[in-house]
């Protein structure tokens, strides 16, 4: 069965790259459960009952049909002194999203440590009258509230634009895909 | 945390290579053994700094198609509660308490949903809210990623 919407987009042409149980048991370990060892690839393949070359390609071909964006460590933030969260919500008017999303997106790239860290882990658009959501993240209160300001400032938006929801708790983030049994077709982007 | 597990983190943050013992490139880059590099990941993994290590997917290509952020009010008494209720599914990716905005937006409570289409995420809340018999929220669905779609000079 042919499962996404990617696929059913009628506005752009795909290729599909299709997925076999072994991929799909892969993108599992992939996610979950990396071998932290000198040899993954074969400690992987050991695991999948196939060849350690025949891993590496599977892996290949899944970064080059746009599946799996990267393979390496998720920092906790929180952990690392980013004590200071919140998420954002603006009204923009639609013309203006792309320029405010720019705006943002400078904050994403922020370096610490060499390049750890973004202060913007995510921006949508979402479907709302306040149609764009970050999250900001700051090592204090103080210095959040600063980075918030002047990207109102830049973005010229009035307070009444503007939603500020910082963290209070924390009670789950784990992003971990099911790759089930109803996807056995990805689109190549 | 030291100044070389500071820049292990940074030099795989943008991820490992495609080569058959990827954690030696990264040793060489920074003048350590590969044994040193896989116990300094090994330990920033069991004490939390390291997250999760491994592939980070893009939802769309595998069928997760549909993305949701659902806002709920949740009174002040039950927070936890739903709290640890909302975080037991594995559809549920996100699950934070915030503060609300006295007088102009009530939600204090934000879980994030990917699923197989926009009806499976309506499913899934409308059962969510049966359960815990919380009514007050909103969906809002993503429609595009801004940090991943918008860049300077594109």
């Amino acid at each position: 069965m042919v499962v996404g919407l990617a696929l059913n987009d009628v506005d752009k042409k795909f290729n599909v790259c299709v997925l076999d149980d072994v991929d799909k048991c892969l993108l599992q370990l992939l996610q979950e459960n990396f071998p932290i060892v000198e040899c993954p690839w074969r400690e992987l393949s050991e695991k999948l009952g196939v060849s350690e070359q025949q891993v590496l390609s599977r892996v290949e071909n899944l970064f080059a049909s746009g599946v799996i964006r990267k393979i390496g460590s998720i920092v906790d933030l929180a952990k690392i002194g980013y004590t200071s969260t919140t998420l954002v919500a603006l009204r923009v008017s639609d013309d203006k999203i792309d320029d405010v999303a720019l705006i943002i997106n400078e904050y994403s790239c922020n370096v610490d440590g060499g390049g750890v860290v973004g202060n913007v882990s995510h921006n949508y658009e979402r479907e709302h009258e306040y149609n764009v959501w970050f999250t900001l993240t700051a090592k204090s209160e103080q210095e959040l509230s600063c980075m918030l300001n002047e990207i109102l400032q830049k973005t010229g938006l009035s307070q009444s634009d503007v939603l500020n929801l910082p963290t209070v708790k924390r009670f789950k983030i784990n992003v971990n895909f099911l790759v089930n049994d109803n996807v056995d077709v990805v689109a190549v982007v | 945390m030291d100044r070389i597990d500071e820049l292990l983190l940074s030099e795989l943050a943008c991820g490992i290579s495609l080569v058959e013992q990827p954690f030696d490139d990264v040793a060489a880059k920074l003048g350590i053994s590969v044994e040193d590099v896989l116990l300094r990941l090994q330990n920033m993994l069991r004490t939390g700094v390291i997250r999760r290590f491994g592939a980070t997917l893009k939802p769309n290509s595998i069928g997760f198609t549909a993305n949701a952020v659902i806002a709920w009010n949740v009174p002040g008494e039950r927070v936890d509660e739903v709290g640890m209720f909302f975080s037991s599914f594995r559809e549920v990716s996100h699950c934070y308490e915030r503060s609300p905005v006295p007088e102009r937006w009530n939600f204090n409570m934000y879980i994030v949903m990917h699923a197989s289409s926009r009806k499976v995420i309506e499913q899934s809340v409308k059962f969510l809210a049966g359960t815990v018999g919380i009514y007050d929220y909103v969906i809002l669905y993503s429609k595009r990623d801004l940090k991943n779609s918008v860049k300077r000079g594109v």
